[in-house]
């Protein structure tokens, strides 16, 4: 038997040494989720995890974006705000408990909720509604829009507010009621903390509402953190803190979720996480109602999209059924109207073009421009899946088809030049800032609405548009919708819904959420007895 | 001396201007609109068009490039789009974070070295051993290393956090080992500490086998030379042979690598602050990237270079203070 020198046995330990731990991980991450329930906080601390910083300051007449309206919606109350767990708009009463509405839909009348404080002690009347209106207009943010038709607010006394706009608005409660919409901030509190610049400063780090919770950390990139407020005039939750940590990794979030040291996750996990969280006897996944949509539009300022034939082949050949079950799985449904789901009663905007692959492979054999890209979002996992599997469609159709990445900033660059974008492009999730068709519609197919990528544009869309916004008239929003349906810009794929996922001694979670919000109502979860 | 470091600054700031030159370029040419980090994604393009010309976007780029550098000269790195606060305040919040991670790993870094670099050139029992978990170490990929470690120590072991800095931080460093220590906040110190060991680890092990390395063959090559073999023929004690001949002499080269080591930790944490949420300058330039908040942008960037520049000019004064011919 040959003899082993010592050196051959030095890296025989050296390999054993490095592989067993390597064995050892890989059994810990099989492993992982067989875990038994996390115990429910004792200290009255619910720990929800953030990924990625909010992105914007939480200030309600700035904020803009996805990511931190939670922050938003728990410091800070509007008006009205969407109804909790039904899956159709319906506006519901917040800081006002009743509405008349004029028949030109001019003339709005708020009846106000007594007894109600801002977090410094100023007691809520309607005065503070111009106050707040006058700010949003001052601060010219994003959605600054919401209020620029305001002609008038009266407050003929304490509880009663009467909005006056300069045009017939049948949106105008949903903007009232989006989470982006105008929220009252304390006139006291905005004065003394005014600055130079409209309070935008202390409204960095503080906040001035009279939500359920106060903002009492706020450090950009590490973690925020919402303290109960005494004196909320609703539901007092058995959460006096709310930690929201931000995470940078998905990760890694997940295996803090897996401890247990993160309460909930909201709308932040990519859907390849789904398989895990569907059978695990710690947690619990809620699919919620929301306004988002998995979208694809195409440039017809590019040469292979500039015939409708194209564009038409294209839009036939996707086949919505397959993607949204391999993809987008069950936090997702096929999309089948061209508005988002529950905003036309009975889903009458109806999407026409059906399913028939034979139309792209005829074309592309015609076709004298056989290449084409497929953008999508960089770190939208589920839209790069999507544009990945129809590039190999493409392929097989004969086509020089690529996936293609681009930075947020680059996306919304387009507009300025559209040929420089690519022939299509997959928005995974993206909504609009409220319930009524009009928001919708003006978004995402006027090109003077903001999400309208490539300028592709129809009048008599946009002239519809307005005619219905002055009305609310829903066949109108239905002839709208047609209108650009014959473009062939535009499909949606799916109605998207919030995953939730939480620890299982959480309640409550699908009461403290509307489809407008995206987001939770930390005041209204509760602990499992 | 004085000379060198006058020579030195100039060539800091002429680097630094041509950095710049670069980043304004580049943002010309680039398709992206970071007026929608600033204003948020829905934005109309009427609003969006009248926020980019509040912001100057609207201006010629030299005239844009002008504005920054006289910025520049008053300490005034302009807006962030995305977090609406001044540049320089973003830095002061973020730049401690990285600042208190690479050096620790700096640190740690130079300890595995030396400890590597004794054993091998020493020849230690079970040396290889040692050589060979950090070689495997150094292989990996920074995010494969960073996950696994979180797999096994925060997940199976539960013996570290994965995620964050810990305790918030008392002030007035930023730095919350040094801060939790001056307000005697034993807890806290642990709990920084712990926060920081996995990260530190993580960054440290490539640049400990590069540094190691270099002085393992330093300290071989000088224990076989002729000068060592007098000092042991003289009757000198190992130990002081080893730290008054052979590691003066062997050390220079190392310091050389321990600086570029450093600058390269500082443009690489990006990866081990995103793994593992660390709220630094990498995940700060992380998030300014993909909204094009070229101000953020601008601003990481100059601090990195001028951290780079400092490095290496530190590294020169200190090689040429381990062996004064290197002036001359």
């Amino acid at each position: 038997m040959p003899q082993i020198s010592p050196r051959p046995r030095l890296r025989a330990a050296v390999a054993a040494a490095a592989i067993i731990p390597l064995i050892a991980l890989a059994g810990c991450a099989a492993g992982g989720s067989a875990k038994t329930a996390n115990p429910a906080p004792t200290n009255g601390v619910l720990t929800v995890g953030l990924l990625g910083d909010i992105g914007q300051p939480p200030d309600p007449d700035i904020y803009y974006a996805n990511n931190g309206t939670a922050l938003i919606i728990n410091t800070y109350e509007g008006l009205v705000q969407y109804k909790n767990n039904v899956s159709e708009v319906q506006i519901a009463p917040r800081l006002a408990t009743s509405w008349t509405v004029s028949d030109d839909k001019t003339v709005y009348t708020f009846k106000l909720r007594s007894g109600v404080t801002f977090h410094d002690g100023t007691p809520f009347t309607s005065a503070a509604v111009k106050v707040a209106f006058d700010r949003r207009i001052a601060v010219n943010g994003g959605a600054a829009y919401m209020v620029q038709g305001v002609k008038s607010v009266d407050a003929p006394d304490d509880l009663t507010a009467i909005v006056t706009l300069s045009a017939p608005n049948s949106a105008f409660l949903d903007e009232l009621a989006s989470p982006f919409g105008p929220k009252m901030e304390s006139p006291t509190g905005l004065t003394k903390n005014a600055g130079s610049d409209n309070a935008q400063t202390y409204l960095m780090t503080h906040d001035l509402g009279t939500g359920p919770y106060e903002l009492t950390s706020a450090q950009t990139g590490t973690k925020y953190e919402l303290t109960q407020y005494p004196k909320y005039w609703g539901t007092i939750s058995p959460f006096t803190k709310i930690e929201l940590p931000v995470y940078t990794d998905p990760s890694a979030l997940e295996l803090a979720f897996d401890k247990g040291a993160v309460s909930m996750i909201a709308a932040a996990l990519p859907s390849s996480a789904l398989k895990k969280y569907s059978d695990t006897s710690y947690s619990k996944s809620y699919f919620l109602p929301t306004l988002q949509s998995a979208l694809i539009t195409v440039n017809p300022s590019k040469s292979f999209f500039s015939t409708l034939d194209a564009r038409i082949a294209f839009m036939s050949a996707i086949d919505k059924k397959t993607l949204v079950k391999q993809v987008l799985g069950e936090r997702s449904e096929v999309a089948t109207t061209m508005y988002a789901k529950g905003m036309i009663s009975g889903g009458a905007d109806k999407q026409t073009i059906a399913y028939n692959p034979s139309k792209m492979k005829a074309y592309a054999k015609t076709a004298g421009d056989k290449k084409l890209v497929i953008g999508y979002a960089t770190g939208n996992t589920n839209a790069e899946q999507i544009a990945n599997i129809l590039a190999a469609q493409l392929i097989a159709d004969g086509l020089d088809a690529t996936a293609q990445t681009y930075t947020t900033s680059t996306v919304f660059g387009w507009a300025a030049d559209p040929t420089q974008g690519p022939d299509a492009f997959i928005d995974g999730n993206n909504g609009p800032d409220g319930g009524s068709p009009y928001l919708w519609g003006h978004v995402f197919w006027d090109k003077s609405g903001g999400i309208d990528y490539f300028l592709c544009d129809n009048p008599k869309t946009n002239e519809l548009l307005n005619q219905a916004l002055a009305t609310g008239d829903e066949a109108t929003y239905i002839k709208a919708a047609a209108e650009y349906e014959s473009t062939g810009c535009y499909l949606q794929l799916s109605y998207n819904k919030d995953w939730v996922v939480a620890q299982n001694w959480l309640t409550n979670v699908p009461q403290a959420q509307n489809l407008g919000a995206n987001e939770v109502d930390f005041s209204l979860l509760g602990i499992k007895k | 001396m004085l000379v060198y470091l006058a020579k030195r600054l100039g060539i800091t700031l002429v680097l630094l201007f041509v950095l710049s030159a670069i980043i304004f370029f580049l943002q010309s040419i680039s398709p992206g609109d970071p007026v929608r980090a600033y204003l948020g994604a829905n934005a109309s393009p009427a609003a969006v068009a009248a926020e980019r010309h509040r912001l100057g976007l609207d201006q010629p780029v030299l005239a844009q490039f002008g504005r920054f550098l006289a910025g520049v000269v008053r300490g005034d790195l302009g807006l962030s789009f995305r977090t609406h606060r001044p540049v320089t305040t973003d830095l002061a919040s973020f730049l401690p974070a990285t600042v208190e991670l690479v050096l620790s790993a700096f640190v740690l870094a130079l300890l595995l070295a030396i400890a590597f670099a004794f054993s091998a050139a020493l020849r230690w029992p079970a040396s290889g051993v040692y050589r060979g978990i950090l070689l495997i170490g150094a292989t990996a990929p920074p995010f494969l290393l960073a996950i696994g470690g979180i797999v096994l120590f925060y997940q199976q072991l539960g013996w570290l956090p994965a995620s964050g800095r810990g305790p918030d931080d008392p002030g007035p460093t930023g730095l919350l080992l040094i801060d939790t220590l001056a307000h005697g906040d034993g807890v806290g110190f642990a709990d920084a500490l712990q926060h920081l060991l996995l990260p530190a680890l993580v960054l440290a092990i490539a640049p400990a086998i590069s540094i190691g390395r270099i002085l393992r063959s330093s300290l071989e090559s000088t224990l076989t030379a002729d000068y060592v073999r007098t000092a042991r023929s003289k009757g000198l004690r190992e130990g002081r042979v080893l730290l008054s001949h052979v590691v003066r002499n062997s050390i220079g080269p190392a310091i050389s690598m321990s600086g570029l080591q450093l600058g390269f930790m500082f443009a690489g944490v990006v990866v081990v602050e995103q793994v593992f949420s660390w709220p630094g300058m990498g995940n700060y330039l992380a998030s300014s990237i993909p909204v094009s908040d070229f101000p953020a942008i601008a601003g990481v960037t100059l601090v990195l270079g001028t951290i780079y520049i400092v490095t290496n000019a530190v590294v020169d004064l200190l090689q040429a203070a381990a062996d004064p011919r290197i002036v001359a």
